[in-house]
């Protein structure tokens, strides 16, 4: 390639700033982030604006959106009113995505760069157990657990983290068995760097891409997994999601479609969000990418 | 009318500083059992001369923009791919300087050869690998039948290369195009490829392009030399005359710049000859000589690009030098 | 003089992976018993083919490889008995450059910061002084101050090889190994980065272990060459012995076919000698000398006997 730097004036920036620039110049992401924000929004301070209880029955079951003015979206099979289900459902949903996929980065990345980095046994050993968890059934398991303990948001976050972590593992592991190996490596622990800063500083910012794609992936699969969860009635039952609102009414779908459609619409536009915002986040902390 | 005429070649890329001008009028000529030498610093433009000849400039972000390719007197600009595809391996071959990645991994370097020649020519199978064996031992692979179904990882880095010339020459073209055919070679080996080209251009009389950055290399090998910077030839001649009396600042440099390797004498040698700086990229050229930045011996008349011209056996493009001021 | 290191009987091994569960594990030696000294202030050269194991002797020499046997005293002190922390502190003393200016640095660092790095993990002065002195180092090398915050993606190859080298003196170091600087960069780049080890060397009194396989190369920067071939030095002598008196096979043979400005197609010149085939496989090596197979001046009992390295040189009919 033809790079060289003897045109380039730098302009020294903040590493976040120059960041927070890259991001806003992809489109893409910045509407994820757009419709993100909203959601958040929504969730957080719509029950303000519309005040409504989501728990209250108010209205005969199955109205159907835009016909009365009062429940612009409709109401479930018991009566309740959409748009407030919608709004408070919201936040639980979120959580558990987001708590699910930090879970699932941190043991993935932890378990994944220990096997990656150090090899040999303890590679064995790491990956023998991470063999163990990609094995077993993810739904069956998740529900066992559910079902063992209080079926409350915390349990299914956990839950979904436990099961779904290995994947993230073997990605990393494969990310840093390639780079451990790379000259700058070598380089870092002829300076006299650390195992653990080696592992952190050096080969982690490299391996993030792929994660950072995978974590987004993460926290829309979480979401999904509580809808599922949620579907086969396993969901918490006295804190209203968009996957309880699918998994209670989805008996009825024939007779009336939106009660799980909103919802569903709702955890797509969230997921597709996230995704974009991934990204947007991928490219902006690539410094390749950047202008020269 | 030599075999083949590269006359006044404009290649474009598409980049994301907008089109860049890869290769800006580069005019050579190679005639039949001769080796012409191409030498220039990285990116200068030798791979894209020799893929422009190949018809295989990636399009995009490539495309030619200007020029003509005559091989044998046929135009190769804008002909259709079929005829392409024809002359591509009959008419001309090209190694790379890869020999690892440029082999298909999952078959023997016997189907590869034997495949290449049923290409080209109307033989059976059997018949196309018995070739591939002879050509196998021709270009000096011992047990050449044992050899013919080994898979490339198999085979050392050198015997890879041969492969890859075995299977250039199998349908004796009259081009051959080298693209730094040894520079992933140990220099053991890398001797042993030049003598082995050396060998086939006598006995096919084969037209021999020798894209290389190494002075050495085009000692031995050429008997004519295009030295390349930025896109353009900026000097041409017999070999002698380039290596003996370059008249270009940076072929000067070029040369003057290696290390020598005769007989050590007594304490250190003396620092080497530099060319300061480096090449500029394609998208910051400006309207002058793309050497200025570098040259010592720049003055005003440089703010113009020079051409190539002044003695017709040994043209440069360089106004200190056709003014005599160096 | 005084010897700043000192390898005795340098020998690595890699255990291969097994090719069946109950095959017996194979290894490859790709360093075998060798011996050496590099002299405070000159450039110990050590050249071969590629997989002659130069890369594994010189990282074993430093401690940067894992299973190495035998001894590396770097100033008296014996470094593989050194404790990790004690390794650690050493390092400030021991640096490295590599060969691909592509891989070797960082690509999410500013190269600002991969100066710097050493001073902080070392703990080296302060914020403020730590940061004079990557100016310093910057301007050493031959890079601008304004070149400071970029990344190493936005230089040329020789540019990152400054980059490497202003790394590689950060710390004030006694010696820095090369591992083939040059070998990645065009001629014209290569004579500036071997102008500018020159003159650090003068300027710093610093030792050199220096990696090529380019006889040009270390004809120009080296004092003293050891010639490896399969894991073994086969000779060793000062530069001028070396490329006035050759004696080892192999060391003629490296020496006919490098190119050459001098040797051209016009005047007929043809090469004196030629090798023929490749080196063997370093697992499994032969028994007796590892170059017997390809030696113009093989006898019987160069197939049977490994030659002892004496006077310099390790080869049968050239110690006779
Ligand atoms: N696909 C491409 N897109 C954009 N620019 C390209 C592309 N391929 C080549 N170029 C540009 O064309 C120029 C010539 O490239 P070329 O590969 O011919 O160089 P070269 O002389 O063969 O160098 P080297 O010695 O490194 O092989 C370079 O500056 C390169 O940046
Ligand atoms: N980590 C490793 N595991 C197994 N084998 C290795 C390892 N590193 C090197 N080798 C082998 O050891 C031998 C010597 O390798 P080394 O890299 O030291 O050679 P070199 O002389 O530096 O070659 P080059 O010129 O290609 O850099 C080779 O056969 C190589 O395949
Ligand atoms: S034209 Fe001028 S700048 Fe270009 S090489 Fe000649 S003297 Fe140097
Ligand atoms: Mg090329
Ligand atoms: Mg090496």
């Amino acid at each position: 390639m033809s790079d060289s730097a003897t045109t380039t004036t730098a302009e020294a920036q903040s590493p976040l700033r120059e960041a927070w620039i890259m991001f806003r110049r992809n489109k893409p992401a910045l509407v994820g982030m757009a419709i993100l924000s909203l959601i958040i929004l929504a969730t957080l301070y719509g029950a303000f604006i519309f005040t409504g209880d989501a728990y209250d029955i108010v209205w005969a079951p199955h109205e159907p959106p835009l016909v009365t003015p009062e429940f612009p979206l409709g109401t479930d099979y018991l009566g309740r009113d959409l748009v407030a289900g919608l709004l408070t459902g919201g936040a639980p949903t979120l959580a558990v995505g987001a708590a699910a996929a930090a879970i699932t980065m941190v043991i993935g990345v932890a378990v994944g760069a220990l096997a990656g980095f150090f090899g040999g046994w303890v590679d064995n050993a790491l990956m023998r157990f991470t063999e163990f968890f990609q094995v077993l059934p993810a739904l069956l398991f998740a529900m066992v657990l559910v079902t063992l303990f209080t079926p409350s948001l915390t349990m299914i976050a956990i839950a979904i983290g436990v099961v779904s972590w290995p994947q993230t593992a073997r990605l990393t592991r494969a990310e840093f068995m390639k780079i451990k190996n790379l000259e700058y490596v070598t380089a870092a622990r002829a300076i006299g760097a650390k195992n653990g800063r080696i592992m952190w500083r050096v080969i982690l910012p490299n391996a993030l891409p792929p994660l950072i794609v995978s974590a987004t992936l993460t926290v829309g699969v979480a979401i999904l997994f509580e809808a599922g969860l949620s579907f086969l009635g396993l969901g918490d039952p006295n804190t209203m999601s968009w996957g309880l609102m699918i998994g209670s009414n989805r008996a009825d779908f024939l007779e009336a479609w939106w009660p799980v459609t909103f919802p569903g619409v709702m955890i797509f536009l969230t997921v597709f969000a996230v995704s974009l915002i991934g990204d947007g986040l991928n490219d902006a902390f690539n410094p390749k990418l950047r202008e020269r | 009318m030599a075999l083949l005429e590269i006359n006044d070649l404009k290649v474009e890329f598409g980049t994301r500083y907008g089109p860049v001008t890869a290769l800006d009028g580069v005019s050579l000529e190679v005639e039949a059992g001769e080796t012409l030498g191409v030498v220039g610093e990285s990116g200068c433009g030798k791979s894209i001369t020799a893929l422009s000849v190949m018809g295989l400039i990636p399009s995009p972000p490539g495309k030619i923009a200007g020029g003509s390719i005559k091989l044998g007197g046929e135009e190769l600009i804008g002909l259709p791919d079929k005829r392409l595809r024809q002359l591509r391996g009959s008419d001309m071959a090209m190694i790379f300087q890869e020999p690892m990645t440029s082999l298909n991994p999952v078959f023997t370097a016997g189907d590869q050869i034997a495949e290449a020649i049923m290409l080209h020519q109307d033989v059976g199978k059997a018949e196309a690998f018995n070739r591939a064996v002879e050509l196998l031992d021709r270009v000096g692979i011992p047990e050449a039948r044992r050899r013919a179904s080994d898979y490339p990882h198999q085979l050392s880095g050198g015997m890879r290369q041969r492969v890859m010339i075995a299977m250039a020459v199998s349908c004796q073209p009259k081009v051959l195009i080298a693209d730094e055919p040894t520079t992933a070679l140990d220099v053991t080996v890398q001797a042993q490829i030049f003598d082995l080209l050396n060998d086939i251009q006598r006995d096919f009389g084969t037209a021999i392009i020798m894209i290389t950055h190494d002075m050495g290399a085009i000692a031995e090998m050429a008997d004519r030399v295009a030295v390349m910077y930025a896109g353009k030839v900026i000097e041409q001649g017999v070999a002698d005359d380039i290596l003996d009396n370059p008249k270009h600042p940076y072929a000067q440099g070029l040369i003057a710049c290696i290390p020598a390797l005769g007989k050590g004498d007594a304490g250190r040698p003396p620092p080497l000859a530099e060319i300061p700086g480096v090449v500029p990229p394609l998208h910051l050229l400006g309207e002058g000589c793309a050497f200025a930045d570098r040259c010592a011996h720049k003055y005003d008349a440089c703010a113009k690009a020079p051409v190539l011209g002044g003695d017709t056996a040994h043209p440069v493009a360089c106004h200190a030098s056709a003014e005599a001021r160096i | 003089m005084s010897v700043i290191l000192e390898a005795k009987d340098l020998t690595v091994r890699f255990p291969m992976p097994r090719k069946s569960l109950f095959a017996e594990r194979q290894h490859l030696e790709a360093v075998r018993s060798i011996s050496f000294q590099l002299e405070k202030g000159r450039t110990l050269g050590i050249v071969g083919e590629s997989g002659s194991g130069k890369t594994t002797a010189a990282m074993a020499s430093i401690r940067l490889t894992g299973p190495a046997t035998g001894a590396v005293e770097f100033e008296g002190e014996d470094l593989f008995t050194l404790d990790d922390e004690a390794m650690r502190k050493r390092r400030a003393d021991i640096q490295l450059i590599f060969q691909d200016p592509y891989s070797s640095l960082n690509p999410r660092d500013r190269v600002s910061h991969i100066v710097q790095e050493p001073l902080d993990l070392l703990e080296i002065g302060d914020e403020a002084s730590r940061k004079a002195r990557v100016e310093e180092l910057f301007k050493l090398v031959g890079l601008r101050p304004d070149q400071l915050n970029l990344f190493p993606h936005q230089f040329s190859g020789g540019q990152r090889q400054r980059i490497s080298i202003a790394r590689a003196l950060a710390t004030n170091p006694k010696l820095i190994v090369c591992d083939e600087p040059v070998s990645a960069l065009d001629v014209a780049i290569q004579a500036q980065i071997l102008n500018l080890l020159a003159k650090l060397q003068e300027e710093l009194g610093l030792s050199y272990l220096f990696i090529s396989h380019d006889l040009g190369v270390i004809r120009q920067v080296c004092d003293d060459i050891a010639v490896m071939y399969l894991g073994r030095i086969v000779e060793q002598a000062s530069r001028d012995e070396l490329f006035t008196n050759p004696r080892h096979p192999y060391t003629q043979a490296l020496l006919a076919a490098a190119p050459s400005l001098a040797r051209r197609k016009s005047s007929g010149a043809k090469r004196p000698q030629q090798l023929k085939g490749d080196p063997p496989s370093p697992i499994n090596p032969p028994p007796g000398c590892a170059f017997a197979e390809r030696c113009p001046l093989a006898e019987a009992v160069c197939k049977q006997m490994p030659p002892p390295l004496e006077n310099g040189v390790a080869c049968h009919v050239a110690n006779r």
